[in-house]
């Protein structure tokens, strides 16, 4: 019996071990987010969600994000990671130039979105965004990122924020 | 209590020294994996183990145990090999020339080691004074050169030490939780050690099977 639970006992720890070397968790609340959404037990907080889009449709974006992270610590909710990628390049937008540091950060974001879709297909309903996928995000987070010849295009400064 | 420590305490032991070998507290966690360095020096640190009868796998694995008395050896030796090269990872710095130096060091002492060290405890003794002095080097003496808050006359010795190497002599300083944790991990690393062997010339896993009287135990040739 001893044996039975000791075995069982180093081989949960040893999944854990490598888990965690492979989910490179930053604090402790990722590492107790990421261990409860892998038994799918991990929950965004409606509220923290919910000031979050009230300060994002309100171009308030620190605010927002400090409320996004609120709602998801872990960072294991897609929906929260799109709009905290959406509200870094809200932000990053520029009429003549983008911030790339703000960019490069949304890219991060979008990209744990992504990977954290099921499917990596994310889709938002929100009549508020210009872009509704998070792989248009992505595109034109590293259109933004990217040096080219239409960037110096005087034309540009008509473009608009989606 | 050496059923207990065979299957519960030495796995525990190992695997929370793998656990936090590889942990780096700076502005944020970082769990930095073995490098394959890491892996080939905890390999032939297990195997200088054996042959210095620190750990004797004979004991804990052959034809005389049960299945699962096999197994509980096995987890013993993967979680010490799990260990051993965490515990390289740990007092090796991550990156750079150091990263080179103190491996190519450890890869030199460990298989001086391997050829010449056949009696338990001067085995002990000898990874004692390796591991306490790469935790030294690397903890004291390395942190408090690279800290951020250090004064300007460190900064014009490390600086000129850079421009010596080329920029190849580079360290990223860690928060000092890191040598906490880190001295943590090597205590229980020689705890561990020090636990494989009962004190009467066998290693858990003979005396496990004595005590269960199954079937008689393998006596390893008494190195002390």
């Amino acid at each position: 019996m001893v044996r039975l639970a000791g075995a069982a006992f180093a081989c949960t720890y040893a999944v854990l071990i490598v888990w965690l070397y492979a989910s490179q968790p930053r604090n402790v609340a990722e590492v107790t987010g990421g261990l409860a959404a892998s038994i799918g037990a991990y929950r965004v907080d409606a509220q923290g969600f919910q000031d979050g889009r009230a300060f994002f449709e309100r171009d308030q974006f620190e605010e927002a994000r400090a409320a996004f992270a609120r709602a998801d610590p872990a960072q294991r909710d897609a929906l929260t990671q799109f709009y905290i990628a959406y509200s870094f390049y809200r932000q990053g937008w520029g009429r003549v130039y983008n911030d790339d540091e703000l960019f490069r950060k949304g890219l991060e974001a979008v990209d744990r979105a992504i990977a954290l879709a099921p499917g990596n297909r994310l889709v938002v309903d929100d009549p508020g965004l210009g872009m509704k996928t998070a792989d248009e995000l992505r595109a034109e987070l590293r259109r933004g990122l990217t040096r080219e010849a239409s960037d110096f295009n005087p034309l540009r400064v008509f473009e608009s924020r989606k | 209590m050496t059923q207990t420590r065979e299957c519960v305490v030495l796995p525990a032991l190992f695997l929370t020294v793998a656990l936090l070998g590889g942990v780096r507290v700076g502005a944020d966690l970082r769990l930095h994996p073995p490098p394959l360095l890491a892996l080939t020096l905890g390999l032939l640190l297990t195997a200088a183990l054996a042959r210095s009868g620190v750990v004797n796998p004979a004991s804990l694995m052959n034809d005389r145990r049960t299945a699962l008395e096999n197994v509980s050896g096995l987890i013993v030796l993967l979680s010490l090999y799990g260990a051993s090269a965490q515990v390289f990872n740990l007092v090796t710095p991550d990156a750079g020339l150091l990263h080179g130096i103190f491996g190519t060091f450890f890869f030199v002492q460990l298989l001086t080691t391997f050829a010449s060290v056949r009696d338990r405890r001067d085995m002990l003794r000898g990874l004692v004074v390796l591991l306490g002095s790469a935790f030294v080097l690397r903890f004291i003496v390395l942190e408090s050169l690279y800290a951020p808050e250090g004064g300007s006359l460190k900064r014009v010795l490390t600086a000129l030490a850079q421009a010596g190497t080329l920029g190849t002599l580079t360290y990223q300083a860690n928060a000092p939780a890191t040598g906490y944790l880190a001295f943590t991990a090597l205590l229980l690393y020689v705890l561990g050690l020090f636990l494989l062997y009962d004190g009467r010339g066998q290693t858990p896993g003979a005396l496990v099977a004595s005590e269960g009287s199954r079937h008689p135990a393998i006596q390893p040739s008494p190195t002390n």
